[in-house]
């Protein structure tokens, strides 16, 4: 197991080695010069070629190209992902503070995916070909089709507008986690649901099934001690792969939601061309989304043995 | 059985229990509650610093600047009681206002406000706008514990209009404190104090017991009516324009144009407009396009636009008018813009015609002996906007009726500067805001035509150089608005710009706040007298 979890790792370089490369690349192929966004972000006041180089040389932008990346290659591997360029604040700091609004809301949103996810599709699975089972494959047709934002502004019109039950913008409080959360997890739940009915169905037509009802198991007991657990492989194993959604869904559920995070920060930097926010917020989502992958992975192998004996 | 009444006794007892309760009970705590576009939240809290004019708007509710422009747009005494100019406009002497103490309980005087000038000055801090705006400053100097002078290289006639914008904050809490996090520890003069900034969500700011009134445009002597203010910031339109209606927030600043006509018979709120002196949204003309460099070209396009229809389409005629180079509601805006490019396709199509434009095989007229441009050639223009895309997208079709095509592109900031800096485009968005006519001579005066300068369009001309020094260095206002109209007229009369329309600020404002006031713009405002029923 451990030697399954080294390997892993060792894969883990090269591609945050490779995102580092591409956020940085693109940052600098695109138009505007960031020193120049800064001081003219604002109105009035005529900006001298003075001022302007004095900035640049200050933002380190005079150095060349692969000095800027080594720079900030070598800080960030010490923690140092260098200084907002608007904000003027430490990039890491930055994250810090909006890291928490984040994975709370990606959390909750996995939740909420889950709870409504796993029990409808265990349900569909054991009503097969029912109405149970048609409202479950319409409804995950429907998640998975339904634009983040769109969903998040159909709940805020409902519970916040007409209702007047929860708070339409803002992270104050747990009031404010709910349509947010709901948002995220009702897009996702539809795909968890259809992946547990479909492994449900696999696994209830498995052999050992057969000889556990054949020794007279209690279905209940049947079902949670073998049915569920081996159905929920998959399941977990696209866990991983959904955080790496949530988070991303985060973006525009935070702007929807109106709610500090780091999806929000970055989509202001990347307007503002902060290319340090830009490039730090970037990296430091790709690790995570990569060490969430390791940890479904080590689920994985931990759940399905034959995993780590046959890599 | 008899109905059970209630008695006089019993209504007695319920009334005389109810006025005890209310009499025993803390008083309720006013919250104000505000709500902001998330797009313009600051970077930094602190105006000496960040460059946005929401900044500058959030610093007057917790530090008074040193002079304040009143809702009637006049310079009403703030922090200074009152001021000397000298005939040259080089030197500035003001006396401040005595028994003022910052929220740290150190004093407000002279030594105080030289302190923040110096710092705002200092390239440490890194002043991104207000250093511009302080101007080129040769000293500040204390001339006794309550008397402050200002001396400038050159006249410096936009000084009384910086005064109102620069907060003046506790040195002592600056001293000790970096520009980076000074923003977070804001101490000021004002009637709120800071109590956290989360940012992409809130600031909340609670009223200073000791607050004594330094802002003659507000009435309220001493403390603030509201116990807090809690600043919402949010960023998806559509929510920000109902938050009010639903009340979620007391007062919505610069909610969509589309929003407001959930405001327009609502019993439970009120919409309140102000417009915003400036350029209006105007798209000015790179005139080193070969297409435009002729003048007839230029004319005809002013003259192939019918805004008035444009308003009524889009924003249900609520926009503003901006004929010129100046809006119609700037204090120095000249009429005669007004009256000189009606709405006349028939015209536009004869000077066309007279410019070579002729028409082509398409709807789009083509070029024929045009200088610059080959024969064959469709007239076809770059109309780029960093937003209202929909006014260019009507325009489009006005134009397409006398044979101009017009391609309109939204182009983000960091794009718009970019194209502009290589004077890479044909027709631009490019506005300012202030009821000062200087911003004519940031955008005209070919001087700062430079990367970084505002002069885009490549037009060179000594003779209007020449009223825009007026403009920008007159220390009689009256003639630099004068100077300001005869620089419009030659603007207008050369065809250099082509206006549309003027965005107004709208405020929603719920049925439960008293005391609003608006200021003379629409970026300002004053919540001191704020009370919530």
């Amino acid at each position: 197991m451990g030697g399954y979890i080294l390997g892993r790792i060792l894969q883990m370089i090269p591609v945050l080695f490779i995102v580092s490369l591409i956020v940085f690349a693109i940052m600098r192929i695109l138009p505007g010069d960031p020193a120049m966004l800064m001081l003219q972000g604002a109105e009035g006041g005529v900006i001298t070629p003075e001022r302007l180089d004095a900035l640049r040389e200050k933002m380190g932008l005079n150095d060349p190209i692969i000095v800027q990346y080594f720079n900030f290659l070598t800080g960030a591997l010490v923690g140092d992902l260098g200084e907002s360029i608007r904000f003027r604040e430490p990039v890491l700091d930055m994250i810090l503070d909006r890291l928490a609004p984040t994975m709370q809301l990606a959390f909750a949103g996995l939740v909420c995916s889950l709870i409504i996810g796993v029990p409808l599709g265990m349900i569909a699975a054991m009503r097969r070909g029912g109405w149970v089972d048609a409202f479950t494959m319409s409804f995950s047709y429907l998640g998975a089709s339904t634009p983040v934002f769109f969903l998040g502004l159909v709940l805020i019109s409902v519970f916040a507008f007409t209702l007047g039950m929860l708070p339409s913008a803002g992270s104050t409080g747990w009031r404010s986690l709910v349509m947010p959360a709901l948002t995220l997890g009702l897009i996702n739940a539809g795909l968890i649901a259809r992946l547990m009915r479909s492994s449900l169905l696999d696994v209830l037509g498995q052999d050992y099934m057969r000889t556990g009802r054949a020794k007279g198991l209690p279905p209940r007991l049947l079902m949670a001690r073998h049915g569920i657990k081996n159905a929920m492989i998959p399941v977990v194993t696209i866990l991983g792969l959904q955080f790496g959604n949530m988070l991303a869904g985060t973006v525009v559920t935070e702007t929807v939601f109106s709610r500090p995070g780091i999806g929000r920060m970055i989509v202001s930097s990347i307007l503002q061309k902060d290319y340090p926010l830009i490039q730090g917020a970037v990296l430091f989502l790709s690790v995570t989304y990569v060490t969430a992958n390791l940890i479904v992975d080590i689920l994985y192998a931990w759940l399905d043995p034959r995993i780590r004996y046959d890599r | 059985m008899r109905p059970r009444t209630l008695t006089a006794r019993g209504g007695m007892l319920l009334a005389v229990s109810a006025v005890a309760l209310v009499a025993a009970s803390p008083a309720f705590a006013q919250e104000l509650r505000l709500a902001v576009r998330a797009s313009i939240e600051p970077a930094n809290l602190d105006y000496q610093v960040d460059p946005y004019t929401s900044t500058m708007l959030i610093n007057t509710f917790m530090s008074d600047p040193l002079v304040i422009r009143a809702p009637d747009s006049s310079f009403v005494p703030g922090l200074a009681t009152s001021w000397e100019i000298s005939d040259d406009a080089k030197e500035f002497t003001l006396s401040l206002r005595e028994g003022i103490s910052f929220q740290d309980g150190t004093p407000f005087n002279a030594d105080a406000v030289v302190y923040n000038f110096n710092r705002i000055m200092d390239p440490e801090t890194g002043s991104a706008l207000l250093a511009n705006q302080v101007g080129p400053l040769e000293s500040v100097e204390a001339l006794d514990d309550m008397t402050v002078k200002f001396t400038y290289s050159e006249p410096w006639v936009t000084f009384l209009d910086m005064a109102t914008k620069a907060p003046i904050w506790s040195p002592t809490a600056a001293a000790a404190s970096t520009p980076q996090e000074f923003d977070k520890e804001l101490i000021g003069t004002g009637p709120f104090k800071l109590v956290e900034w989360v940012a992409n969500d809130h600031i909340l700011m609670e009223s200073w017991d000791d607050y004594k009134n330094a802002n003659a445009a507000v009435e309220l002597d001493g403390k603030a009516a509201v116990d807090t203010v809690r600043i919402q910031f949010i960023a998806e339109e559509g929510v920000h324009g109902s938050v009010v209606a639903s009340g979620e927030s007391d007062i919505a600043y610069q909610i969509p144009a589309l929003s407001t006509d959930q405001y327009t018979d609502n019993p439970d709120a009120e919409l309140l407009s102000i417009g915003q002196s400036g350029t209006g949204l105007q798209m000015i003309f790179n005139l080193r396009e070969p297409k435009l460099q002729d003048i007839r070209l230029r004319q005809a396009l002013l003259h192939a636009r019918d805004m008035g229809k444009v308003n009524d389409i889009l924003y249900d005629g609520l926009y503003g008018e901006a004929d010129g180079p100046l809006n119609n509601i700037h204090p120095c805006f000249w009429e005669g813009a007004s009256e000189m490019y009606p709405f006349d396709p028939e015209k536009a199509k004869a000077l066309l015609e007279e410019a070579g434009w002729v028409e082509g095989e398409g709807a789009l007229r083509v070029a024929k002996g045009v200088e610059g441009v080959p024969d064959g050639e469709r007239l076809e223009l770059g109309w780029s906007i960093l937003h209202h895309p929909e006014i260019g997208e009507v325009v489009q079709a006005q134009f397409l009726d006398v044979g101009v095509g017009i391609s309109v592109e939204k182009v983000p900031g960091p794009i718009q500067l970019e194209r502009v800096n290589a004077r890479d485009f044909e027709i631009m968005y490019e506005r300012l805001r202030s009821p000062d006519p200087k911003i004519l001579d940031d955008i005209w005066n070919s001087q700062y035509d430079y990367p970084g300068g505002w002069a885009w369009t490549g037009y060179v001309n000594e003779d209007l150089n020449t009223l825009l020094k007026e403009v920008a260095g007159n220390p009689n206002w009256d003639a630099r608005c004068e100077a300001a109209k005869s620089a419009q007229q030659h603007i207008m009369e050369n065809a250099l710009v082509l206006p549309t329309l003027s965005q107004p600020s709208y405020f929603a404002v719920s049925g439960k706040v008293d005391g609003f006031k608006l200021g003379a713009e629409g970026t300002h405002f004053f919540i001191h007298d704020v009370s919530i029923n």
